[in-house]
């Protein structure tokens, strides 16, 4: 059969430069001319960023950073992988990487070390011939076109009934993104009546939740952790459930045998905390968190979430047991703050979170001197901040500095939050109770039907009707993110159908340029810039 | 206590495994190297044979340090098992692939009997490293021929045979207790039937389970290795 890898881009991720040079020999001798090598996950994100490859052969353990899992994880969310790029993992062991053969970032083949050239070529030629089968439904899927991903899996079983259940996969996640649950649901029971399989069990069990069933997803997220133990996600699932249905205490000793299993997850090990938390378990909180902040250091997902969560820890281990060895803590509290302002040194909503936990901690430890050093910093750090602070974090800010009685700087924080968050109920609920202001509250609930009522009549193409009401939303609301930018589309939509009246497109101009400063990270910052776009197009074309 | 002193142990001995099978993935690479350097026109076929000779002996013991590892997590219940459908033909070709460069170096004729759209249900990395170590074994055995064949599909019954002397008498008679037929004075394949035996009861299917079976005979007149899968 004639296989030739001349005209494929080869990348490959290897932190052994031995290895790494030997499995380039083996593409040579196929063909390949076109090979790069590089010897960790955070270069190979370079490299996928500079070119587009065919193929990416990847070590598992790629060093004291992010696993060859991760890298997969990163590049499937980015955007960095081309539809039909072949992903093949090397393993030490045939059988590590299978613990993973439920999550839903896959590689197209594992393959255990040592290996030949001969067996690369064999999995590389049948990969190659099964992703280019599969290359309509995963098109679809990348851009989100369930409806068109269900008719090319119908088509594709046809012609290729051997890549049966990566396709019966692919149509349970078509079903299940356009809502069709009953369906979705009846596809995989029946796959799960003839074999168990961790992926099709995961799936039934998801279904179930998705529906509100909730002691049927316990019964087979419960049965999954019998029959496949070492299968975590199924515990993290059943844990999930158990939360949702009441149950922290049963879900926290689920987590805690997953954790047994393997310790190295930093998202269930902020989950366990979580709970911990929750049950007022203030000694495995600790514990959790503790192995959070170890795992974080060399995560992509890092956060410093966990850092202030176990300086919470900390400052309760203090309050909580008046005999305890506080200055043992406390140089523990210390250590972790550096690492946190370290670690985050470019990002000022995490210098602003690590001072006012810092005050906080140093308000239970009795530190007074450096309590106010650090409510001084604070401010500063406020006033200097002209980014938004996401919801959780304004409720974070807001209650320890109402506790530690600076409550101008706390109200200020939770009422530019409630501004910006009118959407969010469970959020208005909870600042409902910290902020003096309750017209604001008021106002912010009117500004929030003023604006759902508005995307409804935009939706229905009713523009004028949309501009009336984001109109009233916005005197609500002026600082509001959301009401500007929707307020401003249907400006512009209006504008373009009257022939773009200068008053119209004027107000746009003047709301963008009022508006509170996005910051370029921001998910929005697409759209607005979009926006501000069009706005000076159609204002030159007027003038 | 004992779950802490479990754990270190555990994580000592997978880092252990890890580095040895490095250490010989680097010493099969550094040999690969020199044996290319080899002028082929004084190449002779002592050399070539001895070549042979350490590649195999390289993925044998590669092999038998998966085999204890997993036996090791299995024994703490953390071997993973993970099963889903595949094609026979493909997984079994590619067993025999695994071999190609001994088969070709000892001149021995490896057949597979599968038929090409033959569906099975098993973890197939586990089933990998138990063939692995079957058809090296069988590969060390035989005169002249091996066949691999599956022929069925419920219960899986994968079975290769070759036509060297067969098993012994009482390793057949050991039937699902391999571990006594570990013997260090004849290097017998306890340990390849052992981990075959157990990979083969991890495969359930509602009541029935795995298991393997050895004879003497068939077409090819040796030994037939054959593991069951419900």
């Amino acid at each position: 059969m004639l296989f030739n890898l001349a005209k494929k881009n080869t990348l490959i991720v290897e932190d052994f430069a031995e290895f790494a040079r030997s499995v380039r020999a083996m593409v040579y001798a196929m063909g390949a001319t076109q090979v790069d090598i590089v010897y960790n996950a955070e270069d190979a994100i370079e490299a996928c960023k500079a070119r587009k490859y065919d193929i990416i052969l990847s070590d598992y353990n790629l060093g004291p950073k992010k696993d060859g899992q991760q890298l997969l994880e990163e590049l499937s969310k980015y955007h960095l992988l081309k539809s039909n790029c072949v992903f093949l993992m090397l393993t030490a062991e045939n059988t590590s990487a299978m613990v993973m053969g439920a999550v839903e970032y896959q590689p197209d083949s594992y393959i255990a070390k040592p290996f030949t050239g001969n067996l690369l070529k064999s999995r590389l030629q049948k990969s190659i011939e099964k992703k280019d089968a599969l290359l309509p439904i995963s098109r679809s899927i990348n851009n989100k076109k369930w409806q068109e991903a269900l008719e090319h899996i119908q088509q594709v079983i046809e012609l290729h009934p051997k890549y049966r259940m990566s396709c019966l996969r692919s149509h349970y996640e078509a079903l299940k993104q356009l809502n069709k649950l009953d369906k979705a649901l009846e596809l995989v029971t029946q796959i799960v009546s003839q074999r168990s399989i961790p992926w099709a069990m995961l799936a039934v069990g998801e279904i179930y939740y998705l529906k509100n069933e909730f002691d049927k997803a316990i019964d087979i997220f419960r049965n999954m952790t019998k029959e496949f133990p070492m299968t975590l996600v199924g515990y993290d699932w059943l844990a999930k459930v158990q939360q949702k249905v009441g149950q922290p205490i049963d879900a926290q000793s689920t987590l805690v045998k997953a954790i047994e299993k393997s310790p190295k997850a930093l998202q269930r090990q902020k989950d366990l905390g979580a709970l911990a938390e929750q049950n007022n378990d203030l000694d495995a909180m600790t514990k959790a968190y503790r192995s959070a902040v170890k795992y974080s250091a060399n995560s992509a997902f890092s956060s410093p979430d966990e850092y202030i969560k176990l300086t919470t820890a900390l400052s309760q281990q203090i309050a909580q047991d008046p005999d305890i060895s506080s200055d043992r803590i406390i140089n523990e509290a210390e250590l972790v703050f550096e690492q946190l302002d370290k670690t985050f040194i470019t990002s000022s909503a995490a210098r602003l979170r690590s001072s006012v936990a810092h005050a906080a901690f140093c308000k239970v430890s009795n530190e007074e001197e450096k309590q106010q050093k650090y409510l001084e910093m604070a401010e500063k750090r406020f006033q200097e901040f002209d980014e938004q602070l996401p919801a959780e974090t304004s409720l974070e800010l807001s209650t320890s500095l109402k506790d530690m009685g600076k409550l101008e700087l706390a109200e200020e924080i939770i009422s530019e939050a409630i501004q910006q968050n009118i959407d969010d109920q469970d959020f208005i609920q909870k600042a409902s109770k910290l902020t003096s202001n309750q017209d604001l509250i008021k106002t912010s609930k009117q500004a929030s039907q003023h604006n759902n009522k508005a995307i409804g009549n935009f939706k229905n193409k009713k523009y004028q009707a949309a501009i009336e009401h984001f109109d009233r939303a916005y005197k609500l609301t002026p600082n509001n993110i959301n009401v500007s930018l929707n307020y401003v589309q249907s400006l512009l939509k209006q504008g373009q159908i009257d022939n773009n009246p200068i008053n119209v497109i004027q107000l746009a101009d003047k709301i963008l340029t009022e508006m509170p400063q996005l910051a370029f990270s921001d998910v929005r910052y697409a759209r607005y810039s979009e926006l501000n776009r069009l706005t000076q197009l159609m204002l030159q074309k007027d003038t | 206590m004992q779950d802490k002193k479990d754990e270190s142990f555990n994580m000592v001995l997978a880092s252990t495994v890890h580095d040895m099978k490095n250490s010989l993935g680097m010493l099969g690479e550094s040999l690969k190297v020199i044996f290319q350097q080899i002028d082929p026109d004084i190449m002779n076929k002592a050399t070539s044979n001895s070549y042979g000779v350490v590649q195999y002996e390289v993925s044998r013991v590669n092999n038998s340090l998966m085999q204890l590892l997993a036996l090791y997590k299995l024994e703490n219940n953390q071997l993973p098992f993970n099963p889903n459908y595949y094609n026979l033909f493909d997984f079994l070709d590619e067993q025999r692939l695994i071999h190609s460069p001994l088969l070709k170096a000892k001149n021995i004729e490896c057949k597979l009997k599968v038929d090409e759209d033959l569906e099975g249900f098993f973890d197939d990395g586990l089933l990998a490293t138990v063939l692995e170590n079957i058809i090296g074994n069988a590969i060390r055995y035989t005169q002249s021929t091996i066949c691999i064949s599956c022929s069925q599909s419920q219960p899986l019954q994968i079975k290769i045979a070759d036509d060297g002397p067969g098993y012994p008498e009482q390793m057949i008679e050991l039937a699902g207790n391999y571990i006594q037929g570990i013997n260090q004075s004849s290097g017998s394949t306890g340990l390849g039937l052992f981990f075959a035996q157990k990979i083969a009861i991890m495969h359930k299917h509602k009541d029935k389970v795995g298991k393997i079976q050895l004879s003497n005979g068939g077409q090819l007149g040796g030994g037939i290795f054959c593991i069951q899968l419900p």
